[in-house]
Parts: C-alpha cells; structure tokens; sequence
C-alpha cells in the first residue's frame, strides 16, 4: 500500500512538472489544449470489457450524437473528438488512461468518464491541473456536492441519495406498514444508496429490518436473498448493478418471497428488466418501482409521436447500426452529449477551460430532447447538479405478460 | 433450523456448479497434467455458442448436445494448434500460455456477442418449479444440476478406471516416452483429453448461466477462482475430489456468509460478510499445510 503510495506520489509530480512544462514549450499560454478553429479533442473512459461492459453504451451513444452534430457543420465550426478508452471497470486503469489523455492526446477536457470509484481516482488529478472532468457518469452526491473543492468537476445525473431519498418520503406517505430488507453492494455507491433511504425515511428509518452486502468477486447472492426472506419484510430494496439485481429478482421468486420491489435506477433499464421477468415466467418482477428521468425508448406507444426519440432513433440509425436502440444507456449518453454541446456553445466563439466550467455552473435548458418533459438542466452558483428532477415509475405487465415502466405522480425534486 | 438448512440447500446447489468445473479442470490436469486457467472462459464461450444455436432456433436439447461436440472439437483443436508447441516448455511457459487463452476468450466473447447481458436459457435444461419441505424451497434445477453432477463424477471414474482409452489418457500424461513405446499415440490422447476437459467445461458453462443468471462474458471468472479452491481441496487428480471439494466449499461459505453478523455479535472481531472469498483461500491453505496432497489425493512419495 505504502510502496504503492510513494509510486503515484512520484508519478503525481514527475506528470505535474510535465504539464507545467509542455504549454511553455509550446508557446501556448493563451489558448487551452485540444481545441483549435476547427476541432475540439475530448477524451473519457469507459468499460468496454470486463464485468461492466454493458456500460459500453454510455460512451457510444454520446459518440454517436457528436457525429450527428459535426455533420450538421459541429459547433461554431469546430467538429468534436471523442476518444474514449476502455478501463475495463478497473480504476487503476482508469487513472493511467485518464493521465494519457491529459498528457499525450492533450484532451481539451475529460468528459463522460465512468463509475464511482473511477470518477474519484481522477478527480484530485484532473482539478491539480486545471483540466475539466465534465458530466462524469456516475451518481454518487459528491460530484455535485463538493464543487468548492474541486471547481473542475461536475456531474450529470440525479445523485444516489436523491433517488433512494425519494423511495423514502413515498415509503412514509404510501406504505406505513413497511418492513424494509435491503441487498447493497457492499461499497460507497451501496452504502450512499441506504444512506439517502434514510433521509426519505425519517422516522421510519427504524422499519430497516435486515440489510445484506455482497462484495462484486460474488457468483450469486441467493444466500442473501434468502437471509433477507427470513426478515420478514414486505418492502425489498435491491440496490444493486445489473447482474445482482437480475439475480435478485429470479432468486427471490424461486423462494417464494412476495415482497413489493424497489431496484435502483442504474440496474432498471427495460432491458435488464424483461430479462429478469424470465419471458413472463417471474411474477415478481411486475409492480416494482424505480425512478425515471430519460426517455425510455423500449416505451414506444408513448414516444411514437416524440421529436426528441425520433432524433435519437435517426442518430442510432445513422451512426450507431450496429448499437440496441432499446437500450437507455444510449439515451442516457445522447442526453450528457447534448448539453455538454449546449454548454459548448454557450461558451462562446473561442471557449477556454475555465470558459466552459463558468458555463456549465449556469446552465439552464428544458431543451434536452432525451430526458423526460419537464426535466430541466439546470446548473447555478451553489448548484452543481444539473438534473434533480425525476418521476416514480411503476413496472406495469398487460394481458400478454410484455412489462414496461410506467410514470405515475409529478416530476419530484429530489432534495440534494 | 428451516433457515440453517436453507443454507445448507443453497450451499449445495452453488457447490454443485463449483463443482462442475472443478471436474474439468481436474480431467485436463489428469489427461495431460496442465492447470488450464482458460477453463472458466472456455466454458463461457461454450455456453455463449449454445445461446446462439437457441437464438438460431434449435431446441434447447439439441443445442446442448451440439454445444458438447463443438466444445470437444474445439478442445481438441485447441490442444493440436496452441498447446503442442508448448508440450515440453516449462510450467511457466504452459501457465503463460492458458492465461493468454483466457484474455482470448473473453475478448472473442465480448467482440462476437458484446458485453450486453443475455437470458439462457430461454427453455431451460430443467423446470424451475421449486418444493416446500417444511420451510426449506428446494429447486428441481439445482436438483438437476446435482444429479448431473454426480452422474458425471460416476462416469469418469468408471471411463478411468475401466477402459482402455481412459488407461490409456492417464498413461500418456504420466508416461509419455513409455506410452509412445507400447503404441500409445501419445499427441493424439493430449488432444483427446483437452476435447473432454472442454466438453465438461460446456455442460458447467451452461448450467452456470442458468443457475447465477445472466450470461454475460464474465459470468465464469469468479466461479473459476472456487473451482480452482475445489479441485485442490479435493487433491487435483481426484474427480470425486472436486465433488466433494466443490459442495463443502459451497455450503461452508454460505454458512460463513450467513451467519457472519451473528459471529459479529457473539464477539469475533471481523465481519466476515463480505470476506467469503479470502476465508475461502484461509480454508484451502489450512488443508494443504495439514495435508499437502488434498482430500483425495494420493501423497506422492519418492525413493531417496
């Protein structure tokens, strides 16, 4: 650990002294890195193998609409390079990429970077040096939460304590009769999720009857399932990545465990849903709640008419053939890359670094085509969360066993 | 007591698919006496080759069976084409060349099927009706895959014990210049070892991605490191070593992680919840400082 310590204390200083260096050698003091007339280098990281790789479309998807938007003439005639790499869900990986990025590719900024841990790696780095960390993926409180600290970060979607807090007030206002077991991962992101439950809670907060961690290195957690069927809860919060929270529907019907579901948002894409539904075969799956604050492309009654899906049918068409449609990461990043090319433009005709992090600390948009009506991004001098608005949706099952989530209730803020 | 042997039952049933891949990296060790660590990916990459046959629309029989002569032939190829250069290297050089094959695996896999997550399978090997007795939910599927596992253990037992080709197997990999002398194409029985080893592999890949859905490239990485614990456990050549090495393994870390609170609360020090995989390891090494040669294994002793 300590060896380890003193390597990247070396590294830390021997990459700041080139970083010192390189813009004087130059000759650039004036212009940013990255960015000429007609171009604009961004870079991130992304799992593109590994145990996360679902998470591939979170860069592909945004890859895809800043083509779209660099053959419509790109912004104020500057086309946008993407280059993202994949860090296979490893932060250490993920530190060495980011510090090539910043280094070799002199990246303008790092935009759209993935995962909590991995944001967190990079974030004392990336704000040493001045470079922007921008829309990092990942909904831990933090990345909104400490701006004065770190002025050079900032992140996109409602944070985790937000979304479980929700789960609380309805759980105090719906369901006085709650017992509550909770599955976490057994790590920040888990720990920050039961945390907001808390706060939503309140009083209630003694209606926690069990909480169970799993550690990623597990095969399955039917052990923990069937610890937590023993609580005798009626309230199952399952607060978990896809592959746990797959598990944790299918193992609790085979237990026979009828418990009224809640899933976190990052494990409730449609998809991962109808897998867990096991072709209809799981009743346990319908009525489960969750959050929503992007336009679900596998909802398509709904969205038949929509500009805004349309738009991100035609980009996935054109740009991404060989991508799933239906996956809302897609969405999810198509929606980071619209604002990032709002706050762009917003920046002006010659945007610098700090140009752009003075935009993205004001933003204010309800144009975003891919978040659901109502969202606004909205961003100002004490607020570094740019969307803290989402709705309840309910997983809803017709006649012929297909499921999908439907919205129920106002657009909620979420308290930061 | 309902909920000891809920465990218990659980246990058994992840034990089981442990199990399963312990018994191939057990015939691999005993037919050509390499430790494989492309075992786990190989057996992903089967069971993703079974998914497409479904996708394809074969019924899932069918696809299963075809999986197994794919995955033998693959095996077997494998071995003829990767392996044969390397015959006569060292260790080293063998164990660099499986973790090489692994990170082929798993690339090839991600690169075919992408990394998304997939249901397997759609119409399963066994229903997944579930039992009552007495509090405790048994699955007819993980009785299956017991039975399975079992009925596999009996068969290679017998396929060593009473045929000329599994005589033959064991020769060749411990008596390679001796066999090569009575007629024992040597090259060929490597080969036809790998192919079994990686037809195994297909059957515990398969019925992994039923048991701790979903199929996904990295589906086998964290069943491979207790496969591994398993068949040492068990001594490494001994199929009913694996079995029995891979079922203690299951139940004894879902007891460990059950009840580590009431542990907690009764004064041990740690929480051991979220340490099954490092108590797992403290387990193996404990056995091996108490019995060098495993459970099952025969101690090897040399004339001096």
């Amino acid at each position: 650990m300590r060896r380890t310590g003193v390597l990247f204390g070396v590294i830390g200083v021997f990459a700041a002294a080139l970083a010192l260096a390189l813009p004087a050698a130059h000759g650039r003091e004036t212009a940013d890195p990255g960015i000429t007339r007609t171009s604009i280098l961004i870079g991130g990281t992304t799992p593109l193998s590994g145990v996360a790789s679902a998470y591939a479309s979170v860069a592909r998807g945004a890859e895809a609409y800043f083509k779209y938007v660099n053959a419509r003439g790109g912004v104020n005639g500057r086309k946008i390079t993407y280059k993202y790499l994949d860090d296979q869900y490893n932060a250490s990986i993920t530190v060495q990429q980011t510090r090539q990025l910043v280094q070799q590719d002199q990246v303008f900024a790092i935009f759209n970077s993935l995962g909590t841990e991995h944001n967190l790696a990079i974030r004392d780095y990336l704000n040493s040096i001045r470079v922007p960390q921008i829309f990092a993926a990942t909904g831990a409180r933090t990345f909104g939460a400490d701006f004065r600290k770190y002025p050079w970060t900032i992140g996109y979607q409602p944070s985790y304590t937000g979304e479980t807090a929700i789960y609380g007030r309805w759980i105090q206002k719906n369901k006085k009769n709650a017992r509550i077991a909770i599955l976490y991962q057994n790590d920040d992101y888990g720990k920050e999720l039961i945390n907001g439950l808390r706060k939503g809670l309140g009083p209630m907060s003694s209606r926690i009857v069990m909480t169970q961690g799993y550690e990623v290195t597990a095969t399955d957690i039917q052990s923990q399932i069937a610890r937590l069927k023993t609580s005798g809860a009626n309230t199952f919060m399952i607060f978990a990545t896809p592959r746990y929270s797959i598990q944790s529907f299918i193992y609790a019907n085979r237990l026979g465990w009828k418990p009224q579901i809640f899933v976190n948002s990052v494990a409730s894409a449609s998809n991962l849903m109808e897998i867990a539904s096991d072709a209809g075969n799981n009743r346990r799956v319908k009525g489960t709640m969750s959050i929503q604050f992007l336009k679900d492309p596998t909802d398509s009654t709904r969205w038949a008419g929509d500009a805004g899906m349309k738009l991100y049918r035609q980009v996935m068409k054109k740009y991404l053939p060989r991508g799933n449609a239906n996956d809302v990461f897609h969405v999810y990043s198509m929606a980071s890359a619209f604002s990032f090319v709002e706050a762009l433009r917003k920046a002006g005709k010659n945007p610098t670094r700090s140009g752009v992090m003075a935009a993205l600390a004001k933003l204010d948009s309800k144009k975003n085509p891919f978040l659901i009506p109502g969202v606004t991004v909205k961003t100002g001098r004490a607020d570094r969360f740019p969307i803290e608005q989402v709705q309840l949706t309910r997983w809803t099952v017709n006649r012929k066993g297909d499921g999908r989530w439907v919205r129920f209730g106002p657009l909620q803020r979420m308290p930061s | 007591m309902a909920e000891l042997l809920q465990q218990v039952v659980i246990g058994l049933s992840s034990g089981a698919i442990y199990a399963l891949l312990a018994l191939a990296l057990v015939l691999i060790h005993r037919a050509t006496g390499v430790v494989n660590f492309a075992q786990g990916e190989m057996a992903m990459f089967s069971a993703y080759v079974a998914w497409q046959l479904v996708q394809w629309g074969s019924p899932y029989w069918v696809a299963f069976g075809g999986t197994l002569v794919l995955s033998f032939a693959g095996g077997l190829l494998l071995q003829r084409v990767v392996m044969r250069p390397v015959e006569n290297a060292p260790v080293l050089t063998i164990v660099i060349v499986t973790l090489g094959l692994l990170l082929v695996f798993n690339g090839l896999a991600t690169w075919l099927w992408s990394g998304e997550v997939r249901t397997f399978p759609p119409n399963r090997p066994f229903p997944t009706r579930t039992f009552d007795i007495g509090g405790v939910v048994i699955n007819v599927q993980d009785l299956g895959i017991i039975a399975v596992t079992v009925l596999l253990v009996a068969g290679l037992w017998a396929f060593f014990r009473f045929t000329k080709a599994g005589l033959a197997l064991r020769a060749a990999a411990l008596y390679p210049e001796s066999s090569r002398l009575v007629g024992i194409r040597v090259g060929w029985m490597l080969g036809v070892g790998w192919g079994l080893a990686a037809a195994l592999g297909a059957v515990s890949g398969m019925f992994t991605a039923a048991a701790f859905p979903p199929l996904e490239p990295t589906m086998m990485q964290a069943v491979l490191i207790y496969a591994f614990a398993a068949a040492v456990f068990g001594g490494i050549d001994s199929p009913l070593g694996a079995v029995v090495g891979g079922l203690t393994l299951g139940v004894f870390l879902n007891l460990v992680g059950t009840y580590a609170d009431d542990l907690q609360d009764l004064g041990f020090p740690v929480d051991l919840e979220g340490l099954r995989l490092p108590v797992a390891f403290v387990f193996i090494l404990v056995l091996l400082v108490a019995r060098p040669q495993g459970l099952f294994g025969r101690a090897s002793a040399r004339r001096v």
